[in-house]
């Protein structure tokens, strides 16, 4: 079995410009996927001896991404740009990475400590969910003492709104405790800053030198049609979406809750779908309504994600598209019905903007509402503490995400600019490097913007289909328990062979990881043999090789960006024009070669 | 006289072929072994010079078909050695002295196998000739 080497040698480097594979361009914080995904594909078939294996791609996994464990169930946001995606299904890679995270949640319960010496200054982070706690273990490693204040009774932050049966709570708890015990981080649970006398001022005074604030998007948005609000939202029997699943995660609510009675949702996002299956496992029989229309590829298309909708509908979900809510009806204080009329467009050019057809409209009945149409960060303490701008934005620097009013004080995460956890955790990442900057007194904007240009699908005759996931079937999936299966071994194993690993070398290096490979050579092309011919350029896979005019004739190069030095063009060329440097095979062969004449 | 024993040089690729064991443990088990990162590196004068250095025949593993890390590359490669059995054929040398076999095998322990194997055949097969005279090497 092989033994990863060199591990910490293959993320994206310091470039003026780099090709990365397009999944890795997609990933929000460049996760190496493709060198991951290779390592995954030379596991042994033997479980007892691939776990020792599993264990290092987790290892090297956790050390740029501590929450890896929990995006293998609910991310897949670089399944998207995939490559792969077009020619027989984008690879599971969320399934792949959660197949690590299978094996390697008990690992981390005895994960050693980061052991760095905490001999920089105390840094505040307000908000225990992804973007605060990448922020407060990236911080710890760099040596800053950090204080995590989050004002709930758990860490995790909106991760714990996702339901169990997308995400194991045993998961996603094991991950988060364990991230703050392994980078030695404090946590002031039940905190919540802005709170009485505990303002950002405070802080300042009792030692922490900046503050990192990513306290998400609590309050939900209430229902509006036109520019008014709709009335009846406070009727018995109304609730938000939000609300709902908070309590439900923390076991407010027991099974069969809703056992007889109609649950309407009302939005079109992945949350509503949350909602709506969540009422659904309690009992309901549910309905959603939504202003978007069911064809995902159309400007007002439904935002939530294929997967859910499928989901729901298989789960025996009504899904009303089209139709907005112009009035909540109630009956003696609660909530008996709902009037919606069609909405014929959700966007124009200027964005957001229904528009509706009041003569044609329906009205839905229930038991129970759920609004759950978006969701928007305590603009009262950013203005209690001075972070907005005098137009009512918050007044943060985009790229560093410093305020623009306090300069020791950092925002991102949901509550700058809402979106999936991912980018929640990118900007806690920036964060850091910011936070590191200032009390270095460092540059704060130079080189942060990197350029990477993602790889072209590389040639390739053979195509493989991807894998059918295997959800449990919906009669026997209305509970709460995780619902879709996870990859075997083999099945790993098979899933990260077909990555057609269009990404360039120097960001995967998984070769030399592994030691099939002593070094990455590179392929030069002697420009007095060449006869710019372009056999070369015709037989690279990656675009890597091409024939150009250069000083009145033709001549061929190579673009050691996007070269993978497979060889072939040094193979192909007719006239022995190019070769390969830093490459022993000849070597070999030639000593293999004298062996046979002894 | 000692038994003729035919001298087969295998090039395997590293993607597919032997990468769970220590290059060093199955060194001593092939003889004249060339692992390479992919069986498409190899060029047609590589696989040719082996039999005008005293080889007697040259095994090639590479990735099972749409499994190449390289897109290609063992495609490229099953081509170059179907033309080149015919070149071999040529110079009357048996087609079967060159062989490309497709698949994987992690351990590697399938290569001594898959060596002797082609043995078996080439012990009497004989020697390489040319068009029916033996070969010096060069």
């Amino acid at each position: 079995m092989w033994k990863a080497v060199n591990s910490g040698s293959a993320a994206a480097e310091e470039a003026l410009k780099q090709y990365l594979p397009p999944c890795q361009m997609k990933c929000p914080i460049n996760e190496d996927i493709q060198r991951t995904n290779v390592l995954i594909s030379m596991l042994p078939l033997d479980p007892d001896e691939a776990l020792q294996g599993i264990i290092e791609v987790g290892d090297y996994l956790y050390q740029r991404n501590p929450l890896f464990p929990v995006c293998g169930y609910v991310c897949g946001l670089c399944e998207l740009e995939c490559n792969y995606q077009e020619k027989g299904g984008a690879i599971r890679r969320r399934l792949l990475k959660r197949f690590i995270s299978d094996h390697y949640i008990d690992q981390i319960r005895s994960k050693e400590e980061l052991n760095v010496e905490k001999t920089k200054e105390n840094v505040a982070v307000v908000g225990g969910g992804p973007a605060g706690l990448l922020c407060a273990y990236d911080l710890s490693r760099r040596g800053y003492r950090v204080t995590i204040f989050e004002a709930s009774d758990r860490l995790g932050g909106a991760l714990w709104l996702i339901p169990h049966y997308r995400l194991p709570e045993d998961v996603l708890s094991s991950t988060v405790n364990n991230l703050v015990r392994i980078c030695e981080a404090d946590v002031k649970l039940n905190t919540r800053i802005g709170d009485g006398k505990l303002t950002l001022d405070k802080l300042k005074k009792d030692g922490f030198k900046a503050v990192f604030i990513a306290k998400g998007t609590p309050l939900p948005r209430i229902l509006t049609y036109g520019r008014e609000k709709v009335e009846g939202q406070e009727l018995s029997g109304v609730m938000y979406g939000q609300t709902f699943l908070y309590e439900v995660s923390h076991g407010n609510i027991h099974s069969g809750y809703f056992r007889g009675k109609k649950v309407v949702v009302i939005g079109g996002g992945n949350v509503a779908f949350d909602v709506a299956r969540t009422a659904c496992r309690l009992g309901a029989e549910t309905t959603v309504i939504c202003l978007e229309s069911s064809d995902k590829s159309s400007r007002d298309g439904i935002p939530a994600d294929e997967d859910e909708i499928k989901g729901a509908w298989e789960e025996g979900i009504r899904i009303i598209y089209s139709r907005g809510v112009r009035k909540i009806v109630g009956q003696g204080g609660k909530f008996q019905k709902i009037e919606c009329p069609l909405c014929s467009s959700v966007f124009d050019d200027n964005g957001f903007n229904p528009q509706f057809d009041p003569t044609d409209s329906i009205s839905v009945e229930g038991d129970v509402l759920m609004i759950t149409v978006g969701q928007g960060p305590d603009r009262s303490f950013l203005q209690q503490e001075g972070l907005l701008s005098d137009k009512g934005g918050l007044a943060v620097d985009p790229l560093t995400l410093q305020s623009r009013n306090k300069d020791w004080v950092f925002i991102g995460g949901d509550m700058r600019k809402i979106g999936f956890m991912v980018e929640a955790m990118h900007e806690g990442l920036v964060a850091s490097e910011s936070i590191e900057r200032y009390l270095r007194g460092l540059d704060m904007k130079a080189g942060r913007k990197r350029q990477f240009e993602a790889q072209d699908i590389p040639y390739r005759r053979v195509y493989k289909h991807e894998p059918e996931v295997v959800w449990i079937p919906p009669e026997k999936r209305l509970h709460f328990q995780l619902f879709e299966r996870g990859f075997s071994l083999k099945e790993a194993i098979e899933e990260a062979r077909r990555c057609a690993r269009c990404g360039p070398c120097v960001s995967c290096k998984a070769c030399l990881a592994v030691e099939i490979q002593d070094s990455l050579p590179t392929v030069e092309v002697n420009e007095d043999v060449c006869s710019g011919c372009g056999i070369c350029a015709s037989i690279c896979y990656y675009g890597a090789a091409e024939s150009r005019y250069k000083e009145g004739s033709m001549i061929s190069s190579t673009d050691v960006f996007r070269c993978k030095a497979c060889g072939m063009c040094v193979v192909a060329c007719p006239s022995q024009a190019r070769k390969m440097t830093g490459d022993t095979m000849e070597q070999k062969i030639k000593a293999v070669y004298a062996g046979l004449t002894a | 006289m000692q038994p003729y024993e035919p001298k087969i040089v295998c090039f395997s690729c590293c993607f597919g072929w032997g990468y769970l064991t220590g290059r060093d443990v199955l060194s001593v088990k092939i003889k004249h072994w060339v692992p390479v990162i992919c069986s498409g590196k190899l060029d047609s004068t590589h696989i040719m010079k082996a039999f005008r250095e005293g080889a007697d025949g040259v095994l090639v593993l590479g990735c099972p078909d749409g499994d190449c890390h390289f897109q290609d590359g063992n495609y490229q490669t099953r081509k170059k050695v179907h033309l080149l059995n015919r070149v071999l054929t040529s110079y009357g040398i048996d087609p079967r002295r060159l062989r490309m076999e497709l698949g994987t095998d992690p351990e590697g322990d399938t290569i001594p196998k898959l060596i002797q194997n082609m043995a078996r055949e080439l012990r009497q097969l004989g020697p390489v000739k040319i068009n029916g005279q033996a070969v010096e090497a060069s």
